[in-house]
């Protein structure tokens, strides 16, 4: 290969070699390596930020594995951050390194972000690595040619031909071709980035004279026609100028995916890294990996199946007028010869294989966020290294190195990090256990540089975080919340400044509901937080005054409510309750009590709250069997209308039968009134009296069937509610003579 | 070929669309595989439609995913055999047909696979009177499709592959992977020639289906055609279809009116789906399919009806009692499915009034 590139001649008379590529191509690295070699040029520079220049040199290090990004930001203003990400099969990375391992000068070429302005959103971070994704000129060529798209078609023309090195001199003709086609696009961002990048294309050649350019095809036609220095410089006058910081981080496969918003999106990482790795026998070998991911997944797979599946690839590719088989036509015919036509085990190729679960890592001396290093720090102290696969974690809060885990992801929870996200527990006692998914995704790194304004440690930057909430706050359910979290997260200081927030809060608030929200967090603070001393105290005031308010709004908001908002606060109601039992104050229950009392009295609450609060005081031992009796008649008496009484019946009963059970007096109350009941009002409360039923275990509901024998002495109806969790006596009855045919002989009946 | 009276009820593809089959064959180009009249390409053409640079139109014979018919023509030019499943209705049958039609000319050689299909129709049988006259020879024997499409190096369709009982289908595993077939009577074997394969179709959802062992499972490569994604892709079908088949059956009636249907797809499809097409209510499920072939056949039955009794303008009325027939296979369960879907959408739909008229009248 003689001159593989040519040198083009430029507006001003300086030449430069060209290397027009495609982002994340693993062609275009291959042919980058190879034109490299052939040019050895005394410099090279590649497109990405001039900001990050001083990191170029990390590229190098040992500890550095990819797929990493360049996260450029502002440190004055942290929301706006740019990444340009790089895997092994990059051009640009595969640029970079070839530079640094000869030590030939490299350089980033284009316009600083220091100089752009800041964007309005900081999620349009899709700039990366620069071309402009909406209106993707490769598109229309590869429609032109008849392919599904402009991805597809760049492998099948350049990267599938394995690394043919005047690929690149077609690739500036036809980037040249598109763009006098579609005219000069009217975007000063990009005229402007172009000018940069001529810019430092130029100071480059002065200073070293053979220079080679790795950058996106498209900008190819703008380096190789040179205006006049003077205009670039004029385009690049008067522009803004921040302060920025580069770095480091580790990035993941999938983050290099559409999907996921960010990079300059290819779909497949994981086929790109093989194309990359494999130079012969790409299809056969990528059959086999498929293979050992569905044995993986207990899926039966032999090689014979990678041999026909090969074979299939290959036929495809051939009628699809493909010179080669692509990711397409691999997938095709691993769904009709592995899986048999069916695609869901496909979904499971495309996360293990196709995209692939690869995350990178940065070497520890990289320049960094001390906040992001103080979490570093912490994540190996605990043993809880960041992991972009989801796994669970059991977390038992009475040993101390678990208590630190839980508050570490409480603490980058509130951060906004969500690193771990807590399951709800069964079965095991709520308070010491706590049970996480934790996944780490490289965009946290992001998240936790907007967060260090707060401060440069997590603990110090949480709490910041907390007090600035609660200090602009909107209402006492956001208050109530951030005091849970803060507690969890184990913030002392912001914890009692929130508390502090919550009482103003209460004091301004009408909504009952709000304050009764308010109260079981702060008595589990109480209960069990390590607030001592006066805070304890401040807390138990927070608490007595929350209280009284409440129990002054509770009778009147249990008046003329629905159905759905008696629910909501019927569920309130028993969340105080129980918090209140816990917390086991004689002067509080007291004032609860005394609220309740009035509620059970009433007859114009709403009936499901009247039953409820009756059977609250009956527990607490407030009120007699026979106070009960008395309520329940009046409230099943003839003038109640019978829905309503029903709903009585289930807000006494909600959560246990025992009470029927164990008190016939009562039991033959409703039995009365159920019987009483006439033919239409009795279909129209048999739902709710059967939905207050059927929460009861089924030994309450035989003890109580049992009862009604003895009370009604009817024992074919009691009989069949007795019978009815196990046994269908009559439907038993008919096997009887089958099995004793079976079995032959004298069964017993 | 025995002798009949008048035209056929039906003929065979590669007779229907000669005139297409000609022209892509006189345009084509591409390499073909061994005895295969067309290229691949041309076979891809064929079925998925187009239009020749000679200007000659060739019919779309199957509206699904492109991808699915390359991948199904690709394995029967890696000499695999090709497994077309889904539900019923879904032109497995029609889809087979036409490719044995454009690979190999000819789309007659045929086993309808049934709970009694026995093993002589998968090998061979005996022509008894010769072979007590003269002892087993070659020609006291009586060749199945398979066997003569292996000789002849043709496709061979296997319709139904799953209502053959279990040991009869492992008759085919022996001629899959060694394309050959003893005759052990003549010590002898027959050898299939380039350009044998199997086209078989089965569905996974029907009651009394044999499962097929995964040693006869891996010798194909499966394809599943699902049902059409849009209501617009089914109409499509339905209405080209019924074309189609009207003409064939001379029906005095006027083809159809896309408005009916679109009305008649779409009860299929919320049926089908459990959910009415705005996503608002939940229906229940009825037991039958629905496809688009029972669709078919409901269009095509009524305009029969308003051909020979009605006005020849297919009405609510003449489609009322197949969509009946086709939604209510189990007379209780479904006819509740039925009576509610009429009676909680159709009842309330704009412009459904006289579908629903009809409907109430046929259910009684």
């Amino acid at each position: 290969m003689e001159r593989p590139v040519p040198r083009l001649p430029g507006g001003d008379g300086l030449s430069l070699h060209l290397l027009g590529i495609r982002h994340h191509g693993p062609g275009s690295a291959r042919s980058v390596v190879r034109a490299l070699d052939a040019l050895a040029p005394k410099a090279v520079l590649v497109e990405g930020p001039p900001d990050a220049d001083a990191i170029i040199p990390l590229a190098a290090h040992a500890a550095m594995q990819p797929p990493v990004a360049i996260l450029v930001y502002a440190p004055d203003d942290l929301r706006h951050a740019v990444f340009y990400p790089f895997a092994q099969f990059s051009p640009e990375w595969q640029a970079l390194r070839w530079a640094l391992a000869r030590n030939v000068p490299v350089q980033f070429m284009d316009l600083p972000q220091a100089n752009r302005p800041a964007r309005a959103d900081a999620d349009a971070a899709d700039d990366e690595t620069g071309d402009d994704v909406r209106e993707d000129p490769l598109e229309a060529i590869a429609e032109a040619a008849g392919f599904s798209d402009g991805e597809r078609w760049w492998d099948q023309m350049v990267e599938r031909r394995h690394g043919d090195a005047d690929a690149f001199a077609a690739v500036a003709e036809l980037m040249s071709g598109v763009r006098a086609e579609l005219g000069e696009r009217d975007d000063p961002e990009e005229q402007r980035r172009e000018a940069s990048m001529r810019r430092i294309a130029r100071a480059a050649e002065r200073e070293y004279g053979d220079v080679a350019v790795v950058c996106g095809a498209w900008h190819v036609p703008a380096l190789a026609s040179m205006p006049p220095a003077r205009a670039d410089a004029e385009l690049l006058k008067g522009l803004p100028k921040t302060k920025t910081a580069a770095t480091w981080i580790p990035w993941t496969f999938g983050r290099l995916t559409m999907a996921s918003g960010y990079g300059a999106g290819i779909e497949s990482p994981g086929w790109y890294e093989h194309l990359w790795e494999t130079r012969d026998g790409v299809v056969a070998a990528w059959m086999t990996k498929a293979s050992r991911a569905f044995r993986d997944a207990q899926l039966d797979v032999s090689p014979a199946h990678a041999i026909e599946a090969t074979r299939l690839a290959g036929a495809l590719a051939a009628l699809r007028a493909a010179p080669l088989p692509g990711l397409a036509e691999t997938l095709d015919a691993i769904r009709a010869v592995y899986a048999f036509g069916n695609a869901t085990p496909l979904g499971l190729l495309r996360e293990k294989l196709v995209v692939g679960e690869r995350l990178g890592a940065v070497p520890d001396d990289v320049p960094q966020v001390p906040l992001l290093a103080d979490v570093a720090r912490e994540q190996k102290r605990l043993r809880l290294p960041p992991d972009p696969a989801a796994r669970e974690l059991d977390l038992d809060l009475r040993k101390p190195n678990d208590l630190e885990r839980s508050h570490l992801l409480h603490r980058l929870r509130l951060l906004g990090v969500a690193w771990g996200s807590p399951r709800e527990v069964r079965g095991k006692t709520g308070t010491f256990h706590e049970v996480w998914t934790v996944r780490w995704e490289p965009a946290f790194a992001v998240a936790l540089i907007e967060a260090s304004a707060y401060g440069g440690t997590l603990l110090g930057a949480a709490t910041a975080f907390a007090r600035e909430r609660a200090a602009s706050a909107d209402g006492l359910a956001e208050l109530t919340a951030l005091l849970d979290a803060t507690f969890a997260a184990a913030l002392g200081d912001a914890a009692l400044f929130v508390l502090a927030q919550v009482r103003d809060a209460a004091a301004r608030t009408h909504d009952v509901g709000l304050m009764l929200d308010a109260l079981p967090p702060l008595v589990r603070t109480r209960r069990y937080g390590d607030v001592r001393g006066t805070d304890a105290e401040r807390v138990g005031e927070t608490i007595d005054g929350l209280l009284t308010r409440a129990c002054i709004g509770l009778p009147p908001a249990a008046l003329a409510l629905d159905d759905d908002a008696a629910e909501a606060l019927d569920a309130r109601v028993a969340a105080v309750d129980g918090a209140l039992r816990v917390l086991d104050e004689p002067s509080q229950r007291a004032t609860w009590h005394a609220s309740l009392a009035r509620i059970a009295a009433s007859d114009r609450v709403h009936a499901l709250l009247a039953g409820r609060a009756m059977r609250l005081l009956f527990d607490a031992g407030i009120v007699g069997v026979d106070d009960v009796r008395v309520r329940l008649a009046r409230a099943l008496s003839h003038g109640t209308p019978p829905l309503a009484a029903a709903a009585w019946i289930e807000g006494l009963l909600r959560g246990s039968g025992l009470l029927l059970a164990h008190h016939p007096e009562l039991l033959e109350v409703v039995d009365d009134w159920l019987c009483a009941l006439g033919a239409d009002p009795f279909v129209a409360v048999l739902p709710l009296v059967r939905r207050a039923f059927s929460a009861f275990a089924p030994p309450e509901r035989r003890a109580i069937g049992e009862r009604l024998v003895a009370h009604r002495g009817t024992p074919a109806q009691a009989g069949a509610l007795i019978a009815a969790d196990d046994l269908d006596l009559d439907r038993a009855r008919l096997v009887v003579p089958v099995l004793r045919a079976i079995l032959g002989g004298e069964a017993a009946s | 070929m025995i002798e009949t009276i008048g035209t056929t009820l039906r003929a065979p593809a590669e007779t229907l669309y000669a005139q297409e089959l000609d022209a892509l064959a006189r345009e084509d180009t591409h390499p073909r595989p061994a005895r295969w009249k067309l290229s691949p390409w041309a076979v891809a053409t064929y079925v998925a439609g187009g239009t020749l640079s000679d200007g000659t139109a060739i019919s779309t014979k199957y509206f699904g995913d492109r991808r699915l018919i390359e991948i199904a023509i690709a394995t029967l030019a890696t000499d695999r055999a090709l497994l077309l499943l889904g539900l019923p209705g879904t032109a497995k049958s029609w889809l087979s047909e036409h490719l044995a039609a454009a690979v190999a000319g000819d789309s007659r050689l045929v086993v309808q696979g049934t709970a009694g299909t026995s093993e002589e129709t998968l090998r061979y049988g005996w022509n008894y009177a010769k072979l007590l006259a003269e002892g087993p020879s070659p020609s006291a024997v009586v060749p199945s499709p398979v066997l003569r499409a292996m000789r002849e190096g043709r496709i061979v369709r296997i319709e139904e592959l799953t209502r053959i009982p279990a040991d009869v289908q492992d008759a085919l595993i022996s001629i899959l992977s060694e394309k050959s077939l003893p005759i052990p009577e003549l010590g002898a074997d027959v050898d299939a020639v380039e350009g044998f394969n199997v086209i078989a179709t089965a569905n996974d959802r029907d009651r009394g289906v044999n499962e097929l062992s995964s040693a006869l499972k891996r010798r194909f490569n499966v394809v599943v055609l699902p049902l059409p994604e849009s209501l617009e892709d089914e109409v499509a079908i339905v209405q080209s279809r019924v074309a189609s088949l009207s003409a064939t059956l001379a029906l005095p009636a006027q083809p159809p009116a896309i408005e009916e249907i679109r009305r008649l797809l779409t009860i299929f499809r919320e049926l089908r789906a459990g959910v009415t097409a705005d996503g608002r209510t939940k229906l229940k499920t009825p037991s039958g399919t629905l496809s688009t072939g029972e669709a078919i056949s409901v269009v095509n039955q009524g305009l029969a009806l308003a051909g020979h009794f009605g006005d020849g303008t297919l009405r609510a009325a003449d489609v009322a009692a197949g969509v009946i027939g086709a939604v209510v296979k189990d007379p209780v369960q479904d006819r509740i499915a039925w009576l509610e879907y009429l009676e909680t959408v159709v009842k309330e739909r704009d412009g459904w009034k006289d579908l629903y008229r009809a409907c109430r009248e046929a259910t009684g």
